[in-house]
């Protein structure tokens, strides 16, 4: 073995022995669970443990609760994204201008939420989203409107969680569009300006597509994140009202670890890793095109 | 003096208003953990503190003694814990993925290439698949409940090697291999001349792990059975699940989670923010 | 490349280190000898005061973790999965059967400790023939009424059958248009659950392995909950949304307060709120007359797996003692789960009267390891059909659907004959 090879080895080996024995070795075991019955009975007894094909995903199938969080889950991908991805274009856009002074100042700030625990902050926005005492309806009051009940209409939930997130989350895909937008060519902009294009049109035809792909890159990994919303309904709204924030995430927690129906829980996770699987191959496509990996 | 141009007036507005309404959400958590108990609870809640009082944090922090007991919320040792936990996870990890990240970025062996793509495959799992099944290898291991245990999940850095390894790439071949003819061991090499040039993005990994375990959730909610190891994040989960209704107890210790956090990001934000994109962002 | 600052690196890990050794170690950390008891909600709240006496005399030193009861099932069973259970467990009646088939509970071995008991309460703790737990306190459903509103529409007290009540509750809305009558959380089961039980709705068929919820008299109970919101009666809301309940009742802003024992001392503790005079307490209204009500009630537990298990016992012997259950009355308002202790002059309080007669009414609770979760899941799809999200026929078939899908594995195992 050459001297390479010995230390390639040994730099790599210790970090490669970790993900084995906490992510290879578990996914493996959740496939197997995936297809049992374990639950609490089999904590019990090992005997009351049975194979069963297929079975955990057929029940799935059968439950509309799993289609709900599945649907929710879904919701919240579909609202979401949009929302944040044009927050944080905003942001980037409005950080970009010439002139606008103090940079760093906002960039700072407008980052911050990113950094905070989304426990704190989700505490913090369940009590800001409360009907009679939150800031909200009282600033919606200041101005004439009715209060809202933002938590505790089944119809408001995912859309006033998602506020919470995009403000939370925001920061991040701000400054990527940041640099992105740096690297514009200022010479077809200076051209355009001359030709007469108006701000809009100047968007439109040479921003637009010079950030397009890192735009689409974002919009794609922000889906596999949410996808994977648990802590917002976990701490906000415990999954309601009437199970409209209930997400595949949370379902899968409260049927594993609340009831320990680890099978079926297992079923889940896999869907889950199959919705992600998707996500990810079309960001590999993009990325490669870009030359991002 | 030349009067500022009106679009000039109405982006600069316009970014103190982001900015404003970014931070009030964090400006109101600080205020109310100030109000004495029950003043939010009317209607309308106030907008600043009638008096400023520490009782909130008093009772969040301090160990009281009522009817002869003593009650705690035992928020000081989660905030122990959650810094201990997210020391060991940076320090851990980062002894883990750098040499790993080097070693895949300028090290030639064999089955490097593979391992690569195992890795890059292995990005497309959501963490979430393993959980279920880790928690019952680490009954059998007897981590449930243990600081190794919360701490170990993290150091399954793949995102980490993967970033190391791409901000290697842009140390030049050419200093290595020079050291290496001049006889230097590759444990030489990478400590004495590579390190030194990686520091930045180190610095910056560093800050992403520690953030990344002391805002963690999910995994600490499942392991972590006892209230002793509790950390801050669940600590906090907790307590918000039975006092939903003390608006300023809970603001206090959201301020607790989210203070120290806050002060490392603004004390290191220049390098959080650089590492970002190496580089791009301009002051 | 940036400069390499090591001195500022260095000098926030080492603050880093230091701080968190400092901070972990300034808290209570467990003393050696200690045992661990876990509790939920006011017992959980309120266990430091009550076994400051214990270790005062003893010597042994208590642990205390406070669950909040909506995560306190997963806390129990992943506890119980890393065997990382407390030594003392105090759980409600209905998990007794459950943890005990799961293996957590030690069995009762002295008798001393399941003499004295309400027969109800006790056939609830066994397993298999043997008891698992000791129960501890009782905590049944009444009603709390403003006294003066109800004056105010001719009435002296809430009738006791549905059809008078909700006729009281008509008259008092059409008074007081813009408050309601009576609080009734969507999240909580209890009230919908006492309804059930005044029923008699039997809830399960077939060796408690299907739902029985389309039957007759469930869904009668049913009719009747669902009701009480069409008619502006109950506002829809969770209980994450009231903020101050007490506050709203002494405003007004409801009449009628279904609640526990534990009310009482709230109300004693915030008498400004709500004058002596103005409230009292009576029992739940049946279709013909008061019945069986929901209750949590909430039983002790020594671990299987308990580290100290003579210090455990010692402590359940002393919790359960009358004395100490009267203790707990007086602390946290919940009633005693000793006959012996009712007898007592502080059980002879006017005010607990009512409460004296629900507890002689046992109110039945099938055995089954899924009885929370059905119970939770029943709640769910009653608060859709409140919402008017589902029809009320299809809420039950729906209710039906959920119990005979969560009660699979029992099914699958009764048939099997490995469970009685």
């Amino acid at each position: 073995m050459t001297r390479q090879q010995r230390a390639g080895l040994a730099f790599t080996l210790p970090v490669l022995t970790v993900i084995a024995l906490v992510f290879v070795l578990p996914t493996a075991l959740a496939l197997t669970l995936s297809v049992t019955d374990y639950s609490v009975y089999a904590l019990a007894d090992w005997a009351n443990l049975s194979f069963v094909g297929l079975g955990n995903f057929r029940e799935l199938a059968d439950n509309p609760l799993f289609w709900r969080a599945l649907g929710n889950t879904l919701a919240f991908a579909a609202l979401g994204v949009p929302m944040a991805i044009v927050a944080s274009l905003a942001a980037a856009l409005l950080l970009s201008d010439a002139t606008v002074r103090w940079k760093p100042l906002w960039r700072v700030i407008l980052f911050a939420p990113y950094v905070t625990s989304v426990v704190a902050t989700a505490v913090v926005w369940r009590f800001l989203f409360n009907e009679r005492y939150g800031l909200l309806n009282r600033a919606l009051g200041a101005v004439g409107l009715p209060g809202v009940d933002w938590l505790g209409d089944p119809h408001l939930s995912i859309p006033s969680i998602l506020l919470f997130v995009t403000w939370k989350v925001f920061g991040y895909n701000m400054i990527v569009f940041t640099a992105a937008l740096s690297a514009v060519s200022g010479e077809l902009m200076e051209a355009a300006r001359l030709d007469g294009a108006g701000p809009w049109r100047r968007f439109r035809h040479v921003t637009l597509p010079a950030i397009g792909p890192t735009l689409l890159l974002a919009a794609v990994m922000s889906v596999a994140g949410f996808l994977q919303l648990f802590t917002e309904p976990y701490v906000m709204t415990l999954g309601g009202p009437a199970q409209s924030t209930t997400t595949i995430l949370y379902f899968m927690f409260d049927e594993g670890f609340k009831w320990w129906n680890l099978g079926q829980a297992s079923a889940v996770a896999l869907v889950l890793f199959a919705m992600i699987l998707a996500v990810t191959l079309v960001q590999v496509r993009i990325g490669r095109r870009r030359e991002w990996l | 003096m030349r009067l500022p141009r009106p679009r000039t007036v109405v982006m600069n507005l316009a970014a103190a208003a982001a900015a404003i309404v970014t931070a009030a959400p964090l400006a109101w958590m600080v205020l109310v953990s100030f109000m004495p108990r029950g003043e939010s609870g009317t209607s309308p809640p106030p907008l600043w503190p009638s008096r400023w009082s520490l009782e909130n944090y008093h009772e969040l922090l301090a160990r009281r003694m009522y009817d002869g007991a003593w009650f705690d919320y035992r928020i000081l040792p989660a905030l122990g814990n959650s810094l201990w936990v997210a020391a060991a996870a940076t320090f851990f990890a980062l002894i883990l993925t750098v040499p790993a990240g080097y070693a895949f970025a300028k090290l030639r062996f064999r089955g490097r290439e593979r391992l690569l793509q195992m890795l890059l495959a292995a990005l497309v799992v959501p963490g979430q698949v393993a959980m279920l099944p880790l928690f019952l290898l680490f009954r059998e291991l007897g981590l449930v409940n243990t600081y190794a245990g919360a701490v170990l999940p993290s150091l399954a850095g793949i995102f980490a090697v993967l970033f190391v390894r791409q901000a290697t790439l842009a140390v030049p071949d050419e200093m290595i291999d020079a050291a290496r003819l001049d006889g230097a061991s590759e444990g030489r090499i990478f400590a004495v001349i590579v390190l030194p040039l990686l520091t930045p993005v180190v610095v910056t990994l560093a800050l992403f792990l520690f953030l990344a375990s002391w805002n963690d959730f999910l995994w600490p909610l499942i392991v972590l059975t006892d209230q002793h190891h509790y950390t801050l994040p669940v600590a906090v989960a907790s307590i918000s699940r039975e006092h939903a209704a003390d608006g300023e107890l809970m603001m206090a210790a959201s301020v607790v989670t989210t203070l120290p956090i806050l002060l490392i990001f603004l004390a290191l934000q220049r390098y959080y923010l650089t590492g970002l994109l190496g580089g791009s962002v301009k002051g | 490349m940036a400069s390499y600052v090591p001195s500022r690196r260095a000098a926030i890990v080492g603050a880093v280190a230091a701080a968190s050794g400092g901070l972990a170690g300034c808290g209570r950390r467990r003393s050696p000898g200690a045992i661990g008891f876990w509790a939920m909600s006011y017992e959980g709240d309120y266990s430091p005061i009550l076994t400051t006496a214990f270790t005062a005399a003893t010597g042994v030193p208590v642990d205390h973790q406070s669950l909040p009861s909506t995560a306190a099932h997963e806390k129990l069973l992943t506890a119980l999965a890393g065997d990382a259970l407390p030594d003392v467990v105090a759980l409600p009646n209905e998990w007794v059967g459950e943890f005990a088939m799961a293996g957590a509970l030690a069995p009762v071995t002295d008798p001393a400790l399941t003499a004295d008991l309400f027969p109800g309460a006790a056939a609830l703790t066994r397993y298999r023939g043997r008891p698992y737990a000791v129960p501890w306190s009782l905590s049944p459903q009444l009603q709390y009424y403003r006294r003066d509103l109800l004056a105010a529409v001719g009435f002296d007290a809430p009738p006791d059958r549905w059809g008078e009540w909700r006729a009281a509750a008509i008259a008092l809305k059409r008074r007081r248009p813009d408050d309601y009558v009576v609080l009734m959380y969507l999240n909580w089961w209890d009230t919908l659950f006492t309804l059930a039980l005044q029923a008699g709705a039997p809830m399960l068929r077939d060796r408690a392995t299907r739902g029985a919820f389309s039957e007759a008299r469930f869904a009668h109970a049913m009719a009747f909950y669902v009701s009480l919101f069409e008619l502006g009666l109950a506002p829809r809301a969770l209980s994450t949304e009231i903020q101050d309940p007490l506050a709203a009742f002494g405003q007004g802003m409801f009449a009628l307060y279904p609640n526990s024992p534990v009310l009482l001392l709230d109300l004693h503790r915030r008498a400004h709120l709500i004058p002596r005079e103005r409230w009292a307490v009576t029992r739940m209204p049946g279709p013909t007359g008061p019945g069986p009500v929901s209750s949590v009630s909430t039983s002790l537990a020594v671990t299987a797996r308990a580290r100290r298990p003579a210090q455990a016992w010692m402590l359940v012997r002393y919790l359960t003692t009358v004395p100490a259950e009267l203790r707990l009355q007086r602390l946290i308002g919940k009633l005693p789960a000793r006959p012996s202790a009712w007898d007592t002059p502080q059980m002879r309080n006017p005010l607990l009267r009512p409460f004296v007669a629900q507890a002689d009414v046992p109110a039945p609770s099938p055995d089954v390891v899924e009885w929370e979760r059905i119970r939770l899941e029943v709640q769910l799809v009653a608060e859709r059909v409140v919402r008017g999200l589902a029809t009320l026929e299809e809420g039950l078939a729906e209710m039906d659907r959920r119990a005979d899908r969560i009660l699979a594995r029992r099914r699958a195992l009764v048939d099997a004959g490995r469970i009685a």
